[in-house]
């Protein structure tokens, strides 16, 4: 444990700037984690009540036809 | 009024009959320092600042500290919880900042108007045709043979703004252009002008039948808008 | 410092001081002992403090009894039934419109409410995406006319419809909707269930609120029908849904209510096409904020803890004093 967390501290804190582009890569890839995983929340608590749940009933039908 | 006077009389004695205790352990020295050594004897935290010079006890902080060993590892979990902070709040300032921005572009229903769609079919050759498109006249112009071969052969490198009729079109029979011109914003009068092309009654400047500025104050040729034949006979402009 | 200065005050003070303590500690015992004086002020100060009291509620209840009570212009009949609350599954606070709802919802406006009511902020491009899909909507849009732009006589010429033209109003005007229905004027339902008190709820129980016939005693005046969640009870438009008035694509069997639940939900979207999206970004907003809200407690003790801990020891030089410099001729002599 203390050879894990101190080579991470040498990686991504030792040097200011190192640090200050660990943050900002870790919130964009905060933001995308985030956002894909509150959408697909809200897409399980509201299935089949969007409109992309039940849009596949109009638009293949005039292709059938 | 003597009613008053007298009630208030004796509230006010009733009071200091209350409150003298405690002034006279205020001013008492004895009192003073008994509760003095009071407060020392029963108190858990030992101050520094009461009582004799004999008392100066520092409290210990030991039980706080980290039992661990090593600053590796409470160094990594801090400097993990300020940069966690510290990105989630760049997130927040991003969509804050994105949000003002965002509510700067054009709304919906603006952008819904965006675009237009125009049956060509219906102009013939030869013909001009004005459209409104964001508000502005888009000039149509359903050019003949001959007016190709002129807008193609005009010696444009020696222009006040040089451009080929090439890259101001992209069909040689259609042009299409806004009717703004670059002067200051007067709609030309088509088929008018020394050049065949489109007259500014503004200022006077005269433009070519590939819309460029050959006289006249203007600067610029007449500007080309965005557009595209999605199939034959049919033009979406924006 | 204080403690000490304080002893030193007393103890020059002297027993002067101590002699003013006790005197005063001494005057209220002795006026104590003299109990005629002192029954009657007791009885006086009961008076007064009861006196006053009484003053003070009288003189808020009266002014509550004046100012304070709500005051209806109407009975409450007149000012129509309150709406049952129903729970509606799209106002839940994690849920958003259910968009079969809206689509059928929309069905019932088109072939019910729209021969009165216009909806006049709801463009075709916003059915796109939320109940219909683009050329459901491009050829429902072109089934209608709109002017044109003035041509190069200044004509106005129709041309059919565009996604971005907004849905068609039953009439011209107010004064032709007016003309058409009496004199009353049907509401443009575009922000209805916001307009409205009791809004999802009163709209549904108005719409299937409707009486086979008015109660005994209810004076219904001509051209109105009686229906008691109105206020004033006396409503220009008549009942509208019946079981089966319209088929629905989707199977489901179109009971009155069945519609009315439709329609309603399609007029809540209408009034509010971004409740979806804006339920959605409130809870990510609040995810967010309380796990910064976390953090930023966590960091704020972090940066007090070694101002809270921190220890100032002053340990004072051993000092002599200046006489012990002196030459001491006391010890000589």
């Amino acid at each position: 444990m203390p050879g894990i967390s101190s080579s991470l501290y040498n990686i991504f804190l030792r040097r200011n700037t190192v640090m200050l582009g660990t943050v900002f890569a870790a919130a964009f890839g905060l933001q995308l984690a985030f956002d894909a995983g509150s959408d697909r929340i809200w897409d399980a608590i509201n299935k089949g009540r969007q409109w992309k749940d039940i849009k596949h009933r109009y638009v293949e039908a005039p292709e059938e036809e | 009024m003597p009613a008053l006077t007298t009630t208030t009389r004796a509230l006010a004695r009733t009071w200091t009959a209350h409150q003298l205790p405690a002034a006279r352990a205020c001013t008492a020295a004895v009192q003073q320092t008994r509760s003095v050594s009071e407060v020392s004897s029963t108190s858990s935290f030992d101050s520094p600042f009461k009582g004799s010079g004999s008392s100066t006890k520092i409290p210990s902080f030991a039980a706080y500290r980290n039992k661990s060993g090593g600053e590796t590892g409470p160094k990594v979990f801090s400097y993990f919880m300020v940069g966690t902070m510290g990105a989630l709040s760049a997130l927040g300032a991003k969509a804050t900042v994105q949000d003002f921005l965002v509510n700067m572009s054009a709304s919906a229903d603006v952008l819904a108007q965006a675009k237009v769609e125009i049956d060509l079919a219906a102009i013939p050759e030869g013909k001009n045709v004005i459209i409104k498109w964001r508000g502005k006249p888009v000039f149509i112009r359903h050019r003949t043979e001959d007016e190709i071969k002129e807008a193609e052969d005009t010696k444009w490198e020696s222009l006040r703004d040089p451009e080929p009729d090439s890259e101001r079109v992209k069909k040689p029979e259609w042009l299409i252009m806004l009717g703004v011109c670059t002067h200051l914003g007067c709609v030309p009068i088509g088929e008018a002008g020394d050049f065949g092309g489109w007259f500014c009654p503004c200022h006077g400047s005269h433009y070519d039948i590939s819309g460029r500025i050959r006289k006249g104050p203007a600067p610029l040729n007449l500007e080309v808008p965005a557009y595209e034949f999605p199939e034959d006979g049919k033009v979406i402009i924006g | 410092m204080l403690a000490r200065s304080a002893l030193r005050t007393a103890r020059s003070a002297g027993a002067a001081a101590r002699n003013a303590t006790s005197r005063t500690a001494t005057r209220p015992a002795s006026t104590s002992s003299s109990t005629a004086e002192e029954a009657a002020s007791a009885w006086k100060t009961t008076a007064l403090g009861s006196g006053a009291t009484v003053f003070a509620v009288g003189s808020v209840a009266w002014y509550y009894h004046l100012y304070g009570r709500n005051v209806d212009a109407m009975t409450p009949a007149e000012e129509g039934l309150h709406p049952t609350q129903y729970p509606w599954e799209h106002q839940k606070w994690f849920k958003t419109f259910d968009h079969q709802a809206l689509r059928r919802g929309f069905l019932v406006y088109r072939e019910v409410c729209a021969s009165c009511h216009s909806l006049s902020r709801i463009p075709y491009r916003s059915l796109v995406g939320n109940i219909m899909t683009v050329d459901e909507a491009k050829a429902l849009a072109e089934e209608n006319e709109y002017d044109t732009e003035p041509n190069d006589v200044g004509d106005i010429e129709k041309r059919p419809g565009k996604l971005s033209d907004y849905l068609p109003a039953p009439y011209k005007n107010d004064e032709a909707a007016r003309a058409a229905n009496n004199g009353a004027l049907p509401p443009d339902l575009s922000l209805i269930t916001k307009a409205r008190h009791g809004g999802c709820d009163y709209i549904f129980s108005l719409l299937t609120g409707y009486p086979e016939e008015p109660p005994a005693g209810a004076v219904v005046p001509e051209g109105l029908n009686f229906n008691p969640y109105f206020p004033g009870t006396g409503i220009a438009m008549a009942r509208v849904l019946y079981d089966d008035l319209v088929e629905y694509e989707d199977g489901t069997k179109a009971t009155s209510s069945q519609m009315a639940k439709d329609v309603v939900e399609f007029l809540n979207w209408s009034a509010e096409p971004e409740m979806d999206e804006r339920k959605k970004m409130g809870w990510k907003v609040l995810a967010v904020t309380s796990v910064l809200f976390a953090l930023s407690v966590w960091v704020k003790r972090y940066k007090w803890a070694p101002i809270k801990t921190r220890k100032i020891v002053y340990s004072p030089p051993k000092q002599k004093s200046i006489l012990d410099q002196l030459p001491k001729p006391d010890k000589k002599s």
